[in-house]
């Protein structure tokens, strides 16, 4: 079971972590912001892509198959996996088949999902990340906290003090010398690594295209050097038309990093011909369920799964900026994580998930396929409560206090006399006086919470008091 | 796992759901008055460097201009057909010993520039291309609004020349100028090599706070050189 309120204290109080996350959000949010409003269609980009994504999870078996067999048609292999453990077994095997001890690695959530590292590493393959962010993450022994920029919870500082102590990188804070070393000794593992392994952005059903956004090249070099590529994929990632590339890229890229564009689209289609110069002789597209069917069986939740992966809505959320990603102790954070982590699970799994948000509906707004996240974690908390009834013994205290609220609420008279009840209280105990009523449960309530003192006549009593001069119109 | 059992459980997911129809207009992409102009301030605003070869004569002092950028003095060029793209004039210094697939470079004794361009041929080892300080290359197409230029890789190419080495050149023909993205995705599905990049700028990370840094996998530097 994962547990977010052990882990929010510990991120309130470490220091250097509020620092880094309050000079973290500032600068994208503002490029995102101005990226998006260069775009006077955006709101029809958004709509379309909606669209899009809702026609193709109603269709999601025929396009799955299209692509599949688009794939073999150019030379590349398909394979079906339908936990996170069948994919990494796939992977161990084939690089045991091949004696392969090492691969190369492009950023991928999906692998963060299915555990792939560890899964490599106990079966004797390093991994080596290539994405600066990853990178670090991985020399640190940590994960990534957030999925665009891993390394967001990490200093200048304390990235450099890591290669220094474990790259013996010559002391210096300057970006520009701590990233030229890790193109050093990155450059030496492209070149002779034999495998390489990405996740996937887009997949176009009609042309059998694997699409990856990047900007550092690490991807583009992992799919050209090594002899082998395999590209990880969520089925959710299909979409059915090339053209459709173009509206998904644009919202992708300006919501992600504020860019219009990034350095590298990478569209790849199949292993190298054989009249081409470089290149993988072999491409495995592995397509991962891992609980998305789960979800796509949901009318509602299959909202979810239109996800692009773009990270806007953890840069907006106010509880992700104050807690950053690792408190959500799940692969997906910020209110994407608190949506997926309990469906692709389940919400016994992750109960506390879908209520660290503050339903303020930022995510909603800045989302560029019109997720209703809001929504989403609302059905959610209801699903989780209800379950808790259920398990719950017929008595709850909770319950009782709410079915008298009820009653009380639907009741104008009993409203009235407890209302003048509650004043009589508080002229007793003088100002906000109830509040000094020492009830166990009500103090703590009280313990962050003002209760203002009541006023001295109901709304009705003053509404009846007052003489209407004025007509109606 | 067997991929039918996967697919029934897809399939049986779908099943009784809503049908909802795919779009049939695309939403409208920008056009410009003056795509080059709108193609040069965008490469430009991301680190890129454009050049005007259109007219023959600038042609030899763009290049000048990129070999003094990149400090170096080869060119490593993609192959036979991007000269006679671009109409640059080239001769073989050795015809016989030139292989097919193996690496043409020019060499530029002190950043000189002179036509026609001489070419030397050395096996595609990849140690060599690891040593590339300069390499040229056409693209297929280029995206004004955006300024990107469209690699595709195809018979006789490969991808790692334009990725390898620090520094790229790239020749781009005004008439492969297209407006937007989508008259690229829908004019040219990808699909008849194995690959189709998109470039846009320089190689760049912003993962160490948020810190632009230039050239971290792919080239640093990026130069494009419009012909007509």
């Amino acid at each position: 079971m994962i547990k977010i309120s052990s882990n929010i204290q510990s991120a309130l109080a470490d220091e250097t972590l509020q620092g880094n996350l309050r000079r973290a959000f500032v600068e994208t949010l503002h490029s995102r912001n101005q990226a998006v409003s260069e775009v006077p269609n955006w709101e029809e980009l958004r709509h379309y892509a909606r669209e899009v994504k809702a026609h193709t999870l109603s269709r999601l078996p025929d396009y799955l198959q299209s692509l599949e067999e688009k794939v073999l048609e150019q030379g590349g292999k398909v394979i079906w996996a339908e936990t996170g453990q069948e994919a990494v077994q796939f992977i161990v095997d084939l690089s045991h088949r091949r004696e392969i001890r090492e691969v190369v690695k492009g950023k991928s959530m999906l692998s963060e999902e299915i555990h792939l590292n560890e899964s490599l590493e106990r079966a004797q393959i390093k991994p080596v990340e290539t994405d600066l962010g990853e990178y670090v993450i991985q020399l640190a022994g940590e994960k990534p906290s957030h999925l665009v920029a891993p390394a967001l919870h990490k200093s200048k500082k304390e990235i450099a003090d890591l290669f220094v102590q474990e790259l013996g990188m010559a002391p210096t804070e300057d970006v520009l010398e701590i990233t030229a070393t890790a193109r050093k000794l990155l450059r030496h593992h492209f070149l002779t690594a034999r495998m390489g392994i990405t996740g996937v952005n887009f997949a176009v059903a009609e042309t059998g295209t694997i699409v990856i956004v990047e900007n550092e090249g690490n991807v583009g070099l992992s799919v050209s050097v090594p002899e082998i590529h395999i590209a990880l994929m969520g089925i959710e990632k299909v979409i059915p038309r090339s053209r459709d590339l173009a509206v998904f890229l644009k919202l992708l890229i300006r919501s992600a990093t504020g860019q219009k564009m990034t350095s590298y689209v990478n569209c790849l289609n199949g292993p190298r011909r054989s009249d081409e110069l470089d290149g993988p002789q072999e491409f495995y597209l592995i397509l991962i369920d891992n609980g998305r069917s789960k979800i796509l069986a949901d009318d509602f939740m299959r909202q979810s799964l239109a996800c692009i992966r773009c990270g806007a809505c953890l840069n907006v959320c106010p509880v992700y900026q104050t807690i950053g990603g690792h408190a959500y102790g799940s692969t997906y954070q910020g209110p994407l994580g608190a949506m997926l982590t309990p469906l692709l699970t389940s919400v016994g799994e992750a109960p506390e998930h879908a209520f660290a948000s503050s339903l303020c509906g930022a995510c909603h707004e800045v989302c560029p396929v019109g997720i209703p996240i809001p929504q989403i974690l609302l059905k959610l908390r209801e699903r989780f409560q209800s379950e808790r009834n259920q398990k719950a013994a017929s008595f709850s205290l909770e319950k009782l206090v709410i079915q008298v609220w009820a009653r009380v609420m639907c009741s104008p008279i009993l409203y009235a006399r407890l209302g003048r009840w509650a004043r009589m209280l508080d002229k007793v105990f003088g100002k906000s006086g109830m509040g000094r009523l020492p009830i166990p449960l009500f103090s703590r309530w009280r313990k962050h919470r003002d209760l203002p003192a009541l006023p001295p006549q109901s709304f009705r009593e003053l509404y009846s008091s007052i003489t209407c001069t004025k007509e109606a119109p | 796992m067997s991929r039918s059992a996967m697919l029934h459980k897809i399939r049986q997911a779908c099943a009784g759901s809503d049908p909802v129809e795919l779009p049939s207009e695309m939403p409208d992409f920008p056009h410009y008055s003056d795509p080059v102009e709108k193609f040069r301030q965008e490469l430009e605003r991301v680190g890129g460097v454009f050049l005007d070869g259109r007219r023959s004569e600038e042609l030899a002092g763009a290049l000048v201009l990129v070999l003094k950028e990149s400090d170096s003095t080869e060119i490593y060029w993609e192959g036979e057909e991007l000269f006679q793209r671009h109409g640059i004039s080239f001769t073989l210094r050795d015809p016989e010993a030139f292989a097919a697939g193996s690496l043409l470079y020019s060499f530029h004794f002190r950043h000189q520039v002179r036509f026609p361009i001489i070419l030397n041929s050395k096996p595609a080892e990849r140690s060599n291309l690891a040593r590339i300080s300069l390499s040229a290359s056409g693209a297929r197409f280029g995206i004004a609004e955006t300024g990107t230029v469209v690699h595709e890789v195809k018979a006789g190419r490969g991808r790692l020349l334009s990725l390898l080495p620090p520094a790229h050149l790239v020749f781009l023909s005004e008439r492969d100028l297209l407006m937007n993205q989508a008259m690229l995705f829908l004019s040219t599905p990808p699909g008849r090599g194995s690959a189709l990049t998109l470039v846009t700028g320089p190689s760049r990370t912003s993962d160490i706070e948020r810190t632009l840094v230039v050239g971290v996998h792919g080239p640093g530097k990026l130069f494009v050189i419009l012909t007509s």
